[in-house]
């Protein structure tokens, strides 16, 4: 599966921002787009986006998770590669668009996204194959493998890639790396005291990593975890892998 | 309905379980032990993968030929001299076993660890006869004398500390002053039970498979009471779900490789019992009668139903000790007989879907619960399906059907979107210091009470595109 | 596609009369119907099962003899691996000496067993020499008033010695099928069991133990067979209370391995 750019060619890739980097996380867009044109690689944002339909998705809602999916697959419609900050709005596309979008008039291009579709990490790993940077941030890190990503992509091994050949900061294991962080979109207001939770044993696992930043691929873990470390005015931090890679 | 609804919020009852400390502890060392040892017993297996495809087509093939398993399955109990009784309902299950209590004249059954008899409570039932049930699985037998239902599928008395069985057995057992000595306790337990099964008229099963071909009914146990259970009464009954027919006994061999490593991490459990029908005339043991009751009770209709995969389930209870909802809340803060993923799946099944509009949210749908399934159920996704049916029936509250509309709304239309943004940027400014918020009014402040908010930038992405251009 | 199953059917209980017990015929024409309704979610088949088991088994049996040494050393180890006690003796006049060993250690007393042509070995003299009661089980049924007192007698026993038809190498599991002066309480009521057996009986898998179960219910069983075939994988256990892992449950608390290189002489 590991295909560089065509020989001549430049590779050409749409953003899917996502909702939540679109209006929490605008940085981790800007240092992707960054480190993205410095590898060689055209960026485009299709207009005019908003969400993927995940937490409609989960929470049942699928007629109109299908009506916001027919929109997103009709705006990325002309992209020959798309790629995703996160890996459960990846998943999304990937996994539920097919299903969601059977049987209309938007099937085949929902069929032919989610074939086109990357998450960040995989996309300079598997796509591009880059596999070393420099980071600036200070160490030691530690990975948080986002239940989307692991379990739906089946990917646990890009990030750790990126992060193991980085020059500039060391990488520990994170205990309970592959354990949910607790935020499942909604679920992390319904059952807000068995979020917060499962939130401090992630937080009590980061603790004991030795690390001094916790990585992820997913602005959902990244805003529960954030959230639990500002909280407790931790020197602690957790970033997006984007912002681990020196653009 | 097999079971009363419950009507405490489950966010109520959730919260009192995370109050209770020796609880998260012992939830928190017992799940992590068996995630250890399942993880160790695969680790150690490289036909495991392949086995667990091979078991999970295997039920869904015998789901596929149910009806025929079924006849052959009772042709071969009845000619082996056993009976079988057909129970659509929980209550026409109970009315089976009280039946064969009464005829028999039982005056004291034993029972050996079972789901089934749990799932349609058939202990009242008894007792209400005058038939006195005893529980002999140890954890059975704990939360029997404490008058609880089990907390995990497989480890029912996992909540308990030693101090508090022990003080159980001294109070319930007059045998005051027993020292927390797990060997101790387990000793008095085997002294008292051993009494029991040598001289009680009924013994009562569960059956984690039956073997059509052959008309064996299987239990699978550490102990040994599930041997007892079915030797030394005069008088055994099974109860079983339908689904837990197999065709053969090499699909046996199938999912014997695998039940007892998801569940503890052993190769094997210490006793699997093969049982084929009632005392043949040359033993000198076992019961003169023996009967099977095959129970629907939801089950049947999940055939062409959302549930038909969680009719694979082998009740190992991996899917328990994997979800971070189960680790921290424990089995009875769920409500209902099955806790954990497969237990949602189980109540909405057994009791219809109002039975799990809570329930069918207490996952953040990680998905650790499929991976860790020996048969791949795939829970998730049925989880999300009941949520929808939930909304599809009005059976959410309307509160909540009105926000996710309008949130769709808001998603399908970049105008609304971008006001949303401009909006809340707005609304957000009281309670914004250092970037940070750190309480929001109303339902917003389910997340900060515990956690920080970050703010709506200033410009959100797609706003800054053109200086990125 | 909106679903309306879920929860039992009431449908299906509310059309008999109160009291009325569904029959066979109306408990698998409801299978059928909700069968009916789909093909199921893949196309899958159950596990292919041999065409000649007996025959097969035969074969098996005869390539195991050619490496039985490497399969005993394997279930040995899973023996012991699950904290069974593995003894080893050159010849089955061998036996009597082992056992009476055993019993001593444990300041038994009181043996019970199944008969002598069940085991390949005859315990009686040697054991009763050196003060043990040993009694040997009846291969036929006696009056009610007698089982009950050999009921009582294993109850109080301390050691059960029994043959076996199969160790089973990957999980170091011994399979007894109960029959004819074989009682299932042998093995289970006193607190030690001792399982006697030679290199006939040793399976690598539990694949392998499928085919002798379908090779065992190929055709009509033996008039002298019981009703019941126990696996048992190491001596009765719980970690029932706080995770902390007790023997002897209501089953032995020790089991014990007495293989027997030269045979017992039991299988042709």
């Amino acid at each position: 599966m590991s295909v560089s750019a065509a020989a001549g060619a430049t590779p050409r890739v749409a953003l899917m921002i996502t909702c939540l980097a679109d209006m929490f996380y605008p940085e981790v867009g800007e240092r992707i787009v960054r480190l993205l044109r410095r590898l060689g690689v055209e960026v485009t944002l299709p207009t005019g986006q908003t969400c993927c339909g995940l937490p409609l998705f989960n929470s049942g809602y699928h007629d109109e998770a299908a009506a916001v999916a027919a929109r997103t697959v009709t705006i990325f419609r002309d992209a020959e590669a798309v790629i995703v900050p996160s890996g459960s709005c990846a998943w999304m596309v990937k996994h539920e668009y097919p299903g969601l979008l059977r049987g209309r008039a938007e099937a085949a291009d929902a069929e032919r996204l989610a074939a086109r579709t990357w998450e960040f990490s995989q996309f300079l790993v598997r796509r591009l194959g880059r596999t070393t940077f420099e980071s600036d941030v200070e160490g030691p890190l530690a990975y948080h493998d986002s239940c989307h990503l692991l379990r739906g992509l089946h990917e646990g091994a890009t990030p750790r890639t990126l992060l193991n050949n980085l020059s500039g900061a060391a990488v520990v294991p994170l205990p309970g790396s592959d354990e949910c962080c607790g935020f499942g979109g909604s679920f992390s207001v319904r059952l807000p005291e068995v979020s917060t939770s499962i939130l401090e044993r992630k937080l009590a696992n980061l603790e004991a990593s030795g690390a001094r930043c916790l990585v992820a691929c997913d602005a959902g873990c990244l805003m529960q975890i954030r959230g639990g470390l500002a909280r407790r005015n931790s020197p602690l931090r957790a970033l997006h892998l984007a912002e681990v890679l020196k653009s | 309905m097999t079971e009363p609804l419950i009507t405490t919020p489950l966010r109520e009852r959730a919260a009192q379980a995370l109050g209770d400390r020796f609880l998260h502890e012992a939830l928190d060392i017992a799940t992590t032990r068996f995630i250890a040892l399942r993880r160790d017993a695969f680790g150690d297996f490289p036909e495991g993968e392949a086995l667990r495809d091979r078991a999970r087509a295997i039920k869904e093939a015998t789901l596929q030929r149910l009806d025929a398993h079924l006849e052959t399955l009772v042709a071969n109990i009845e000619r082996l001299g056993g009976h079988v009784h057909f129970a659509t309902t929980a209550e026409e299950a109970r009315e089976i076993v009280l039946d064969i209590a009464r005829r028999t004249g039982a005056r004291m059954a034993v029972k050996s660890k079972s789901m089934a008899t749990e799932e349609i409570h058939l202990n009242d039932a008894l007792q209400a006869i005058g038939v006195t049930p005893v529980e002999t699985d140890l954890g059975e037998y704990i939360i029997q004398l404490a008058h609880e239902r089990p907390s995990h599928i497989i480890a029912p008395a996992i909540h308990k500390t030693k101090g508090q069985v022990a003080e159980l057995f001294s109070r319930e057992l007059r045998r005051p002053g027993l020292p927390a000595d797990p060997e101790v306790l387990t000793k008095i337990a085997r002294e008292e039970l051993r009494q029991k099964f040598l001289t009680a008229d009924l013994g009562i099963t569960g059956a984690n498979f039956a073997v059509a071909d052959t008309g064996t009914v299987v239990l699978v146990t550490n102990e040994g009471n599930g041997r007892m259970v079915t030797s030394l009464p005069r008088v055994h009954v099974a109860v079983m779900g339908v689904e837990k027919v197999i065709p053969s006994m090499t699909d046996l061999a199938v999912f014997l490789a695998i039940l007892a490593k998801s569940a503890t991490g052993q190769k094997l459990s210490v006793y699997t019992t093969l049982v084929q029908g009632p005392r043949r005339p040359g033993e000198l043991e076992g019961p003169d009668e023996f009967h099977l009751v095959l129970l629907d009770n939801g089950r049947v209709a999940q055939l062409a139903g959302p549930l038909r995969e969680s009719l694979y389930c082998l009740r190992c209870g991996a899917c328990l000790n994997v979800c971070p909802v189960y680790r921290q809340i424990g089995g009875h803060a769920y409500g209902y007989t099955y806790p954990g993923p497969i237990g949602i799946l189980l109540t909405a099944m057994l009791n219809g879907p109002a039975s799990v509009r809570d329930l069918s949210h207490a996952s953040s749908l990680c998905g650790a619960c499929a991976d860790a399934c020996p048969v791949r159920i795939d829970i998730p996704r049925m989880l999300i399906e009941l949520r929808r049916e939930v909304n599809v029936r009005g059976i959410a509250p309307r509160s909540e059907r009105i926000v996710f509309k309008a949130l769709a709304r808001l998603l399908r239309s970049p105008t609304l979107y971008r006001l949303a943004a401009r909006i809340g940027r707005a609304a957000q400014r009281p309670f914004v210091s250092d970037g940070r918020i750190r309480a929001l009014p109303s339902f917003f402040g389910e997340w900060t009470k515990t956690r920080d908010l970050p703010s709506i930038a200033a410009r959100t992405f797609q706003e800054r595109w053109r200086d990125l251009s | 596609m909106t679903s309306h199953k879920l929860g039992p059917d009431d449908g299906a209980s509310s059309s008999r009369r109160a009291g009325a017990r569904t029959t066979k015929a109306e408990f698998l024409a409801r299978v059928r119907g909700e069968m009916a309704k789909t093909p199921g979610l893949f196309v899958a088949a159950p596990a292919e099962r041999p065409a000649q088991p007996r025959q097969r088994l035969e074969l098996l049996r005869r390539e195991l003899s050619e490496r039985w040494p490497q399969t005993l050393e394997r279930f040995r180890a899973e023996f012991e691996r699950v904290a069974g006690v593995f003894h080893r003796v050159p010849t089955a006049s061998a036996v009597p000496a082992a056992l009476e060993r055993i019993c001593r250690e444990r300041g038994a007393r009181r043996v019970v067993s199944w008969p002598s042509e069940e085991l390949g070995v005859a315990l009686a003299p040697v054991l009763g020499a050196a003060g043990i009661a040993v009694e040997s089980m009846p291969r036929d049924v006696p009056p009610d008033a007698e089982r009950l007192r050999i009921r009582a007698v294993i109850a109080d026993a301390d050691v059960g010695v029994t043959g076996a038809d199969l160790a089973v190498a990957e999980t170091g599991t011994l399979v007894l099928v109960a029959a004819a002066g074989r009682p299932r309480s042998t093995s289970l009521l006193p607190p030690c069991h001792v399982a006697i057996f030679d290199r006939t009986v040793l399976v690598e898998s539990l694949e392998q133990v499928g085919l002798a179960l379908e090779a065992w219910h190929e055709g009509p069983a033996p008039p002298e067979r019981g009703a019941v075939i126990n696996f048992i994988t190491g001596p009765s256990r719980t970690a029932d209370i706080e995770l902390t892992l007790t023997r002897g449950v209501h089953g032995p608390k020790e089991i014990h391995a007495l293989f027997v290189d030269g045979g017992l002489g039991l299988h042709g």
